[in-house]
């Protein structure tokens, strides 16, 4: 929501360049359009009749719709009994997996990276350069160069498989980017703010508490969204570090799809459509957020 | 200033509190999997087994746990429908510690080897893996636990090439090979017999059928290595001399790679094949558009099928082609038990390994087309083949076990195949597309063929 | 004194220090996350390096040997691949991020000045980073198939002729497919951090620049660009570490292939340490790339600080 200056300010542009307006909204939304037709097909594939799926030449509408993936995925009686790749896919566990983890290390994330981003924005101390660079650092670490040894450091110290070794692998990699966010956001709250508050009687705490961290919430927002989505989608360690359903999460499983002599779309399409429609929530509650604490930061009364 | 809504002490507290509970609820150890749902009850009568279970009364394996690393997805896991009729005759349960494709299954398997975090004692093997296995030091040898009369009933072949350093590691349950699957309303006659024969014919497909493509061949990693690696050998060559030297660039091989590249350049090949693993093939010849290709017999079932398959009833098979060499091409591998060496219940384990790869447990798989392991399954599934209405099914099955007998051929049963093919596999592509000469692309992988293997310590 | 100057005189005098010790609370707050990333990034990278050092592979068990540089040696003068790889990643990451950085702005800016529907439009937009990568990688490898994919069909319908382009096999082609894919899933990033930044601009210097008769352009280069700059190097920065989940996309859309066509320093990597066995050779070439990664978020960050200085110079 705009607020009274800004929607005049847009109202008078709006009367001056109106077909400019209606050409970059059209533009845009063709765009949108472009960006989202993938995601459109992934969503198209769950529902369709199997014959339609890998059919030659493609066919572009549907004849008919079917639930089927879906009704498989949660082990309901279907005409054709399972995927190509058995049934019994224990998608209630890799769906309380996916969320435990990732909700447990986006707040952790969250908590710990935003009070690293206070540090680094209102402190000075020895070392402080070293130690920011040395988080950014961690994050530089592609993925792939991690997973063994990361694996036999788990396994050693019995984090193999279970959740926990997810939840703190997820907000190790999640914290320096949303200490970063933060470092941002809170350098650009001026620091008198910091200090009447403290003059007129708040500790420091609460000086972050009720003054710095509301302003800084869109920061947060945004980081918790990030934190939230590379948790959810991430692929490459978790199937190191899990194995079994007890500790399993959606990425791998998606990937036990690919069997290594049939792929079976309709049960990895549904079972993204699956994994997309918690992260949609997620997105659209924290947006809100998102929105009303940028628009109200830009007034900057 | 307008109103800003500020996170109160209270809100705090509470965003912590449950992160703490997030945590604490992670830290319980999750539910331990449900136990493999029972099977139907069976209405077959019991097979005798010919293993040495004591009639004892009480049960010979009460109360053990036999831990299980497997491999699932399609066909596989109707097998392990038997499972609970193990439990029941020997008091044991059977733990299925993990579960994936052969690819995620090896991958842990290495892994783990390597790691040192082996907590199972039954492992899903292949003959194309099992030495890395050996070399890592993982599994047990079974020389202790299956006598001369329990091995007497596999196909020998498939037991030899289970067998390196005078051990055996793995107990056959099943095998795949490829045969030559060929089109019978694109104008091909008969099928190939040679190497020289199928490019001829894979060129005339093309040539005489627009929009066909007269033959393919999976692209990439392991599966375009072993191609190759069959066609050469049929042509008379060999992967290694007897002392590691890698030979696969002499005359014979060149005539492979050459037969390849010239295919890929006429356009007789689909011109992504080098992209195409095993279900690309498959679907690129039930859709109609592939003229003759050697192809795993495994897909017989998908490709009959009248609802998913444009070819059911327009095919036919016969055996590989064979080369200069007087050989014909018969790369196959085996899918079957190990025990690791960090098995806690090893005697277990051997008993359940028997029971799986018994003659009941072949008849299971057997009837869902697969290629079982033991000869008298064989032969009774021939003698009731003769009464099928499917003209082929009696064909297919003395095919499968004539190229069993007689073509099976696994490659080098080292540790090292695996790291080979992915040096090879690149080259033969750069082959394919064009990129370089077969001499000089296979002279360059022997090089590094050739270190590889000095760094691995066989000269 | 006027109350203002009073709180800049206890400012001065007083710093920060209030009633907690100043010195030691930085690192109480930093501690928990030090100790997270130490565990799962150094601990792990320690044995990595240590690895890297050996000729470990994965059937060695606990049979290998120190061996020093060899293995960086190797990389780095005896392997011709390693550096046609790595050239490749390194033009890959700068067309990717400039791709998107061009890409995402001009859609930022669509998206800042759209009358309605806006938070829709940023739903819509942020679609494609809620994908799982494999999955990108997946749908992205049927779209460019060449007999049934999306992208030749649409080519087949408009101009009549059943063109197979191997859009995954030919030389540039394949890179162009995997740079097409890893740009859809990573443009929205950017808009997002752009159009937050663009909303975030004051009015008051835009209304000034109307008044004195500016053109669009002219507002564009000479006001919203560098007030954004801030903006523009966070994200790009980011993005820069965050490349590596590209691996997802390229691994399953092409593996590295045909003949090491695509192939970028991860596949490489993976192919090395795991298909290959070599595991020490594969830790010693995320050791490089780990090095060159520093070296570039080193001087990217010197921007960003220096850019983060100009904007509080020139106080807005």
């Amino acid at each position: 929501m705009n607020t009274t200056n800004e929607t005049s300010s847009l109202k008078k542009r709006f009367r001056r360049n109106r077909w400019k307006y209606i050409f970059s909204d059209v533009l845009l939304w063709f765009i949108l359009l472009l960006f989202f037709i993938p995601a459109l097909w992934i969503i198209l594939t769950s529902i369709r009749i199997r014959s339609e799926i890998n059919a030659f030449p493609p066919v572009w509408i549907p004849t008919g719709f079917s639930f089927d993936s879906f009704k498989i995925l949660f082990g309901m009686p279907t005409p054709e009994g399972a995927f190509g790749l058995g049934g019994e896919i224990p998608v209630i566990s890799y769906a309380r997996n996916s969320v435990i983890v990732a909700l447990v290390s986006t707040t952790f994330a969250l908590i710990f990276g935003t009070l690293a981003g206070y540090v680094f924005s209102r402190f000075r101390f020895k070392g402080k350069n070293g130690l920011y660079l040395g988080l950014m650092l961690a994050r530089a670490i592609p993925g792939i160069a991690l997973s063994l040894p990361l694996f036999i450091v788990f396994a050693r110290i019995r984090l193999s498989d279970t959740i926990l070794g997810l939840v703190v692998t997820y907000s190790a990699l999640n914290i320096p980017f949303t200490a970063w966010l933060m470092d941002g956001f809170f350098r650009a709250i001026p620091k008198e703010l910091d200090e009447a508050a403290r003059i007129d009687g708040c500790s420091l705490w609460g000086a972050f508490i009720h003054v710095s961290l509301p302003l800084a919430l869109p920061g947060v927002a945004a980081a918790g969204i990030f934190a939230f989505l590379t948790s959810w989608n991430e692929f490459a360690l978790a199937g190191i570090i899990t194995r079994t359903p007890a500790s399993r999460t959606f990425p791998p499983a998606l990937f036990e799809f690919t069997g290594q002599f049939v792929s079976d779309w309709r049960g990895m399409t549904a079972m993204s459509v699956l994994m997309l429609i918690p992260a949609v929530i997620f997105v659209a509650l924290v947006q809100r957020q998102l929105l009303e604490g940028l628009t109200s930061g830009a007034t900057k009364g | 200033m307008s109103t800003k809504k500020s996170i109160s002490r209270r809100d705090f507290l509470k965003l912590t509190g449950m992160a703490v509970l997030g945590s604490a609820a992670a830290c319980t150890p999750a539910a331990t999997e449900a136990p493999p749902a029972p099977a139907e009850p069976t209405t077959a009568p019991a097979v005798p087994e010919p293993t040495q279970a004591p009639a004892v009364i009480g049960k010979p394996f009460d109360g053990k746990t036999v831990r299980m690393h497997a491999i699932t997805g399609g066909n596989y896991d109707e097998l392990y429908k038997l499972i609970p009729k193990w439990e029941e005759q020997t008091g044991a349960k059977v733990e299925f510690v993990f579960k994936g494709n052969g690819f995620e299954t090896d991958k842990r398997l290495v892994q783990d080897f390597a790691a040192g975090t082996v907590d199972y004692d039954v492992a899903w093997d292949h003959s194309s893996f099992f030495s890395q296995y050996v070399k890592a030091d993982g599994l047990e040898p079974l020389d202790n636990y299956f006598s001369p009369e329990d091995l007497s009933d596999f196909i020998p072949r498939l037991v030899d090439a289970a067998r390196r350093d005078d051990k055996l590691w793995v107990i056959p349950r099943h095998f795949d090979i490829s045969c030559t699957h060929y089109r019978t309303d694109l104008g091909l006659s008969k099928a190939p017999e040679t190497w020289d024969e199928f490019k001829a014919a894979a060129l005339d497909i093309t040539k005489n059928n627009p929009g066909i493509f007269g033959t393919q061949f999976a692209g990439k990693e392991e599966a375009l290595s072993g191609r190759f690696y069959e066609v050469q050998t049929a042509e008379g060559g060999q992967l290694f001399d007897d002392k590691w030297e890698p030979t696969f660039n002499s005359p014979a091989g060149v005539k492979a790679a050459t037969m390849f590249a010239e295919l890929y350049a006429a356009g007789a090949m689909p011109p992504d094949m080098t992209n195409f693993l095993w279900e690309d093939v498959a679907n690129q010849f039930v859709n109609g558009v592939i003229g003759v290709y050697t192809e795993w017999f495994g897909w017989y079932s998908y490709f009959q099928d009248p609802a998913a398959s444009k070819v059911a009833g327009k095919f036919d098979i016969a055996r590989q082609p064979m080369g200069d060499g007087g050989v014909h091409s018969g790369w196959a591998g085996h899918h079957g038990f190990s025990i690791t060496k960090a098995a806690k219940e090893k005697e277990a384990a051997a008993d359940l390994i028997k029971f799986l790869t018994s003659v009941e447990g072949n008849e299971m798989e057997a009837k869902l087309g697969i290629l079982v392991s033991r000869q008298s399954v064989w032969d009774k599934l021939i003698k009731e083949a003769e009464t099928s209405t499917d003209p082929l099914a009696k064909k297919r099955l003395e095919l499968a076990l004539l190229q069993a007998q007689e073509d099976f051929k696994t490659p080098p049963l080292i540790a090292e195949w695996l790291p080979m093919s992915n040096i090879l596999y690149p080259v033969l592509q750069e082959i394919i597309l064009g990129d370089v000469e077969p001499q000089k692309g296979l002279d360059d992988a022997a090089t590094q063929v050739r270190e590889m293997m000095s760094k691995a310590g066989y000269y | 004194m006027t109350v203002q100057a009073q709180r800049q005189d206890i400012v001065s005098k007083k710093g920060f220090s209030l009633q907690l010790p100043e010195r030691h609370l930085p690192i109480t707050l930093l501690l928990p996350s030090i100790i997270f990333i130490a565990l799962v990034v150094g601990l792990p990278m320690l044995y990595s390096l240590y690895l890297s050092f050996t000729d470990y592979t994965l059937t060695s068990g606990s049979n290998f040997h120190f061996v020093g540089l060899e293995n960086y040696k190797h990389l780095l003068f005896d392997d011709p691949m390693f550096w046609k790889v790595f050239g490749r990643t390194i033009l890959f990451i700068t067309l990717a991020v400039n791709l998107e950085f061009l890409l995402g702005l001009g859609i930022a800016q669509l998206m800042a000045r759209a009358i309605r529907g806006q938070s829709l439009a940023r739903t819509l937009m942020m679609m494609p980073m809620m994908f799982a990568p494999i999955l990108v990688g997946l749908q992205f490898k049927w779209f460019f198939n060449a007999q049934v994919g999306l992208v030749n069909n649409i080519l087949y319908t408009i101009t009549g002729t059943a063109h197979l382009i191997p859009w995954l096999i030919e030389k540039n082609l394949g890179f162009i497919s995997i740079l097409v894919a890893e740009i859809w899933m990573s443009t929205p990033f950017m808009v997002i951090i752009l159009e937050a930044g663009i909303l975030s601009l004051p009015q008051e210097p835009f209304e000034a620049a109307d008044i004195d008769g500016a053109s669009g352009w002219q507002k564009f280069q000479l006001l919203t660009l560098p007030m954004l700059m801030p903006f523009v190097y966070t994200a790009m920065a980011i993005r820069s570490l965050d490349i590596a989940r590209a691996y997802d996309v390229v691994s399953i859309m092409t593996g590295g292939g045909p003949a090491n066509r695509t192939e970028l320093i991860w596949t490489y990597v993976n192919r090395l340490a795991f298909t290959g066995q070599q595991f020490a050779m594969g830790s010693a070439m995320s050791y490089i790339t780990v090095i060159f990664s520093f070296i570039f978020t080193y001087m990217l960050f010197q921007n960003v600080l220096k850019s983060r200085w100009a904007g509080e110079m020139g106080e807005l």
